[in-house]
Order: C-alpha cells, then structure tokens, then sequence
C-alpha cells in the first residue's frame, strides 16, 4: 500500500515536472537587445503580420507545416542539409508568438525560415494555386483569399497576381486576380518568419 | 511580477495541490474502506444470481432460429 | 459486499430478483444513456464525413477551394473535435453512466439533468466545430474549439462529473469494481485537465515554448486519463460478464490502474521531440512512456487470460467481438506508443503519418471498437429490443475492423517511408510529396470502409430506437 501512496505523489509531479518546472525556466525568457528597438530580436510582429499569423491559424497551416529547426544531431541534421534554417530552433524564437505554431506534421516543408526562401510576388502565386509553382503540389489551394474582377479600364492593377498557364484561361477574359487583406496579410507573415538571428544558446 | 505571470504560477500551484491531494486522500480512504482486501469476491461482484459465473449474457448472433455464424 | 457463493444454487426467488433489480437499474439509465449514446453517434457520423473530406483533400488539393469553410486546414481539426469530443466523450460518457448505475447496484438519479447536459455537450460541439469552419480555429491542437464552445463543453462536464460523483456516493454496492476506479478517476481528471490547459493555452496563456508543453500535457492526458480510462473501465466490465467468467486476476487490473495514472501523464512530451524544448523534459517524457508497458502488461496479460478457454464466445456476441478487438488494439497501440517515445525511433517516425496511424490505432482500433461493443450490449438492455439484423451487425465489425486494419498497415508503412526520405537530405521535398500518394489514397479508401460501417451502425441503432426488432430476451 506503501507503494500506491508513491505513485499518487508521483502523479501530482508529473503536472509540477512537466508543466511547472519548465515555466520557471522559460517562463522570464525575453527578446535578446534593446526590446522595442529593430535590432531587439525576436521583434515585435506588425499589425499585418499578426493578422497574418491569426490567418495561418485560422486555416490550419499547422498541419501539415511545422515551424522549427531540429539540431545537427538530430535526424541526420536533416532540417538543416535540407535548407530549412542555419542554426536550430530554440525557446527563445517563440516568446512573441502567441498561440505557439511549432506544429507536429511535414504533409509540407517546415517553414521556420520561410520568409528567406521566397519573395511576396512567389507566395501569392503559391497560395492562390501551388501547382502553379510546384506541379506536383498536394497543398491545398487558398484562392478563396484571391478575388476575382473586372479589370479597371482594361488595364490590370499593380497588384494583381500574373497567373500563367492554366489557370491564367480559368478566369474570365479581362478581369483579374487580386489578393484580399487577408492575403496579404498572411504573405507579410510567412515573409517575418526568420530565425536566422544568432543567439549563444543555439550554437552547437 | 506582473499579475498575469502570478495567477498562472497560482493555477499552477494549486493544480498540483488539486491533483496529487486528492488522489492521496482517495487512496487513503479506499486502503482503510478495506477496498483492497479481497480480490476474489471484488471480482466477482459483478455477477448476479440470474446471471451467475459461467453463463454467457451476450449470445445476440446466434439468437436467431438456424442462423449460423458468418 | 454482496456474499458470493459460486457454488451454491441460488433459488428461483432469488433470480426473479436479481433479474428485476437489474431490469430496474437499466431503465433508470433508458432516458440519460440513450440520449449520450445516440448523439455520440450523430457527432461520428458528421466526423467521418470531415474525415472523408480531409481524406480524399489530400490527394485531390483542388477540391472544394472556392471557399474557406471546407479547406483542407478547417476540416482537418473539425474532423478530430467532432469525433474525439462529440463521438469519443459522448459515447464514454453513456457507457459510464450506465456502468456506475450497474455496478454501484443502485438506480441512477438525476438522469434528467444529464439529458439536460447532454444537450448543452451537443450545442457546445456545434458551436465548436461551426466555429473551426468559420475561420475561428485556435490552431492549438486538440483545443481548437473557440470560445464560447469550450465554456459550454465544460458546463456540461461539470455537471456530469457531478452527477456522477453524486450517484456513486448513493450507491449500494460497498466494494469499488476496477471499472468504477477508472471511471471516477476519468471523471476527476478530465475536468481538471480541461480547464486548466483551456486557461494556460488560450484564456491566460503561458508564452512561448512553455505553452506547447501545457498543450501535449493536456493533449495526450486526453487519451491517458480520459479516453483510455473509459475504455478499459467498459472492457474490464463487458468481457467478465459477456463470457461469465471473473476477471483473470483483479490484483493486476488494480496495480494497472494506478500505474497508468502515475505514468500516463508524464508521456505527452514526446511529441515535442527534437524540437526547441529543454532534454530533460523529453527524457523524462520518454521515461514515462517506457514505464507505461507496466499498466499495458497487467491489462494485456489479464484479458488475455480471462479469455482463455472461452474465444468460441466470439462467434456469439457482438460485444465480445468489438471489445475483445479493442483490447487487442490497446495493447498493440501502447506497446508501440512506448516505443515511439524512444528517440531513434522518433527521428524517424515524428512528424509523419506513421504518427497519424498510430493515433487512429489508439482512439478508433481501441476506443471506439470498445465502444461500438458498449452500445450493442447497453441499447438492446434500454429500449427492450433486439438489435433488428445481425446481418448489418457482421457488416458492421467487419467493414470497420478491416478498415482500421488496412488504415494502420497503409500509413504506417507509408509514414514511415515518408520518415525515411524526410531524415535523407538527398531526397528532394517534392519527391516525398509524390511517393507517399498512393498511401493516402489508400488511407481515403480504408477511410470508406469505416464510414460505411458506421452508417451501417447508425441505421442499426435507428432501427433499434424506432422499435423494430424483436422483444429483449436477455441475450441468450
Ligand atoms: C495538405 C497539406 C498542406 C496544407 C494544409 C498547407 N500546405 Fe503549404 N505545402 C504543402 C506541401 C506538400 C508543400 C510542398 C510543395 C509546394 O511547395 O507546394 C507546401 C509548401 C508550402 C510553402 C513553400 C515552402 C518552401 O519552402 O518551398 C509555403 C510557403 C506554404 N506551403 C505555406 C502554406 C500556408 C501559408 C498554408 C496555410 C494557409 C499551407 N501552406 C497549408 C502542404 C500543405
């Protein structure tokens, strides 16, 4: 009976192990330089790009995308021969982020640094069709953000998206496709996504 | 310590309180109750005198008249 | 504690009473269980067309895109929310009410109140799940709901805890069977866990890194220490009295209960392996997963034991067949979950469908095929009728067990092969994107064959409710 009372205590310590003790060490992180200033990293997010980080969440880029960096000594340093970021990931690159996207699935590439890899012009076109970018794509298409109009004065806008191929036939003749807010403000996310800082804590 | 901070240590805090409290003050009085004292009648407790040890009380598949089992 | 003399012969005054009195406990459960059981039901249905629908998205990206409500990334989790806590919880929470009324020898009280919670559970989902496919997913996983649903959900959780409690203090039976420890325990913990990963997760959340650690801690204690619990609760109870044999040995069924308390709860971190969390967390985690195969040896060892010498009675009962099924699937889930834990094995196998395999392995090969068994023993007992065809039953069992079968073969081969290339730098992304199609079209297929079961099961059940089949004869 002796033995039941020890592992009832050792219950209560899961919570207090798995949950309390890591909050006491990570709990007081901060952003590395002078907070509020550019170079403070990580910084604060614009209003944009939070928008942006609320329509990731909304449609579920989790999961299929994770967002972290393994170290070298893991998995064959696969994540970081494959490009995916320079150093790994640590607490510290998520003490802004508010739910936490670290995510549990690679249907797709992690994209804790995808904001190197690509410009705004490329992630509106992947977005609106991936397959228009990657052929054998499995990712979701997202041109529910995308509207589709009339051009004004037969001219198209400097922010429409130049569709080729196939789907450049699919839209009407004279009209064309133009990113929403939300659209845009998720391109400004996924551009802010950048751990390339570098922290002594994450030097192997 | 900005209060934000304070109350997630004290939900903290007093979850682990909650948790391994209570399962020690169960354990406690389940040892006293007597609950662990004897397995075999605690075992057959769930039978009754119409379904007693031994008679099977599901036989739903072979119910019906001539039906044989796929 | 009832005397129990095996030997012997109870007289036929006896048995008319015994009889009666279950009869009578039983039907205090009619109004409150059916209600659970059959909106459980409902919510797997409206699951496994999300399921279907994330399926077949996944091979097919172009389907359905014109608008956000049914993209892949809201259905994915509206599928999981409506089957772990409409289907799962809502079945769970039948088969414990009526266990505990059984057990406890004593009719159940307050059974309007709990219709009156399940109601309140229903709306809770509805508003849950509409609310993922309007765009309002917290994108935190197994909390997704957002506000106000988890309010709801825990209001009704609450008050079933409650009555629950409630009742199991009114009982008569003095001795506590090992099912009503795992129900109480499940009822105890599920509640807890809930608010507190909602408050630390969304409504005051920890930051950073230390929020993902409350949320595998509540995500994986959520199968641990809830639908785990609830499962084994409804096996250790229907494979004695299915067969009327006592359980092999309840020494063991008790060390396992309180060992899975103890160890489940320190396992949810390994799904956080190699990522930017402090080692000993993950060690620790690891640990406990490992000790795990103690609670899953005793359970293993003493249903297989308990068993022996009667699987002819597989032929006989629905019940056995769905539960000893699931047994089986628990102890083949746990033993691998241990593993997985390990990390060698998680560098392969995490973040790819071998996970999602295993994941379905535990709440569908386990708990589900266990509750399946629950309610074709329970409904027939409430509504005083036979189940219309065993026909659609053995279409039933067989179209969801080989579609849980071909399920689990078909990802985990495909993610581990998918692990395999995802650690191999030399493999291009896209290449994995390519080759591990054809397992997912496998996966939509093996995903047909559930559903259709389960609309089999529904129309089964509907039958049974509207009164077709012949009068109860008590089963034998
Ligand atoms: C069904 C799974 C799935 C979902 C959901 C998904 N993606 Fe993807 N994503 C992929 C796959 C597969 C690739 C790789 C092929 C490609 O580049 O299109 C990819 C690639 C990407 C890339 C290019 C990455 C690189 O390094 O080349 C970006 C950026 C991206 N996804 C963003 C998103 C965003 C934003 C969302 C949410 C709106 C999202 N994805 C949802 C599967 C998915």
């Amino acid at each position: 009976m002796i033995l039941f009372l020890g592992f009832v205590l050792t219950f209560g310590s899961s919570w207090a192990g798995l949950v309390y003790a890591p909050r006491l060490q990570l709990g007081g992180l901060d952003s590395v330089g002078e907070a509020g200033t550019a170079q403070a990293y990580p910084r604060v997010r614009t209003e944009q790009e939070e928008r942006g980080k609320r329509v990731y969440e909304a449609n579920g880029c989790l999961y299929c995308h994770s967002q972290q960096i393994r170290s070298t000594t893991f998995g064959n340093n696969a994540d970081i021969a494959r490009g995916w970021g320079r150093r790994r990931s640590v607490p510290r690159d998520y003490v802004n982020d508010q739910p936490i996207l670290l995510g549990t699935m690679r249907t797709g590439p992690d994209l804790a640094n995808v904001g190197q890899r690509w410009s705004a012009d490329w992630q509106h076109k992947h977005l609106y069709n991936p397959r228009m970018m990657v052929p054998k794509s499995i990712m979701p298409s997202l041109r529910f953000l995308y509207e589709i109009r009339p051009m004004v004065d037969g001219k198209p806008s400097p922010e429409a998206i130049a569709l080729t191929g196939a789907w450049a036939a699919e839209i009407p003749e004279g009209s064309e496709v133009i990113p929403t807010e939300d659209a845009k403000a998720l391109v400004a996310y996924l551009l802010s996504l950048d751990q390339s800082a570098d922290l002594p804590e994450a030097r192997e | 310590m900005v209060p934000a901070e304070l109350m997630v240590r004290a939900t903290l805090l007093f979850s682990v309180i909650a948790f391994g409290g209570a399962a020690a003050l169960v354990l406690a009085w389940a040892v006293q109750n007597g609950q662990f004292d004897n397995f075999t009648r605690a075992a057959e407790g769930i039978f009754d005198a119409d379904e007693p040890i031994g008679q099977p009380t599901d036989r739903t598949l072979s119910a019906a008249a001539g039906e044989r089992d796929a | 504690m009832r005397e129990m003399k095996p030997n012997a012969v109870p007289t036929a005054e006896e048995m008319r009473r015994a009889s009666l009195e279950r009869v009578a406990i039983d039907a205090s459960c009619r109004r409150a269980v059916l209600t659970w059981y059959a909106s459980a039901v409902f919510w797997l249905l409206v699951g496994s067309t999300f399921a279907l629908l994330a399926s077949f998205k996944m091979h097919i990206p172009d389907w359905l895109t014109e608008s956000g409500w049914l993209t892949f990334g809201r259905v994915r989790p509206a599928h999981l929310n409506t089957v772990a806590f409409g289907w799962g919880s809502m079945a769970g929470i039948a088969s414990a009410i009526w266990m505990m009324a059984r057990l406890g020898r004593v009719e159940l009280k307050y059974g309007g109140l709990l219709v009156v919670a399940a109601m309140i559970w229903n709306i809770g989902i509805a508003v849950g799940a509409g609310g993922i496919l309007l765009g309002h997913s917290t994108s935190i996983e197994w909390l997704e709901m957002p506000r106000p649903a988890p309010i709801i959900l825990a209001v009704s959780l609450l008050i079933v805890s409650a009555c629950i409690f409630v009742n199991f203090t009114r009982r008569r039976e003095r001795h506590v069977y090992v099912s009503q420890w795992y129900i109480l325990g499940a009822m105890f913990w599920m509640p807890m866990l809930y608010i507190t990963a909602q408050w630390l997760c969304v409504e005051l959340p920890a930051r950073g890194v230390v929020q993902s650690a409350v949320n595998w801690w509540f995500a994986h204690n959520v199968l641990g220490l809830w639908v785990t619990p609830m499962g084994l609760a409804t096996a250790y109870y229907l494979i004695p009295k299915v067969i009327g044999r006592p359980v092999y040995s309840y020494y063991l069924s008790i060390i396992g209960f309180w060992s899975l308390a103890l160890f489940y709860s320190w396992a949810g971190m390994h799904h956080l392996v190699g990522g930017p969390m402090p080692a000993w967390m993950i060690s620790a985690s690891i640990v406990g997963s490992m000790m795990m195969l103690v609670p899953v040896g005793a359970v293993a060892v003493n249903h297989h034991f308990t068993m022996q010498g009667h699987f002819h009675e597989l032929k006989h009962s629905p019940t056995l067949r769905f539960v000893v099924f699931g047994a089986m699937s628990y102890t083949v889930v746990s033993v691998q979950g241990a593993f997985e834990s390990l990390r060698q094995f998680s560098e392969v196998a995490h973040f790819t469908h071998y996970t999602i395999a295993h994941a379905h392995l535990g709440m569908y090969g386990f708990f589900t095929m266990v509750m399946f068994g629950s309610g074709y023993y329970m409904i027939p007992r409430m509504t005083g009728r036979e189940w219309a065809s065993n026909w659609l039953i053995r279409l039933h069992f067989w179209s969801c067990a080989l579609g849980i079968i071909m399920y689990f073969v078909t990802l985990t081969y495909g993610g581990w092969l998918q692990g395999l290339m995802l650690i191999n730098p030399d493999v291009k992304f896209i290449e994995i994107v390519v080759k591990l199609t054809p397992y997912l079209h496998g996966r939509s297929m093996a995903g047909c064959l559930m559903t259709f079961g389960h609309v089999v099961f529904g129309l089964s059940l509907v039958l049974n409710l509207s009164g077709v089949g012949k009068r109860f004869g008590g089963g034998r």
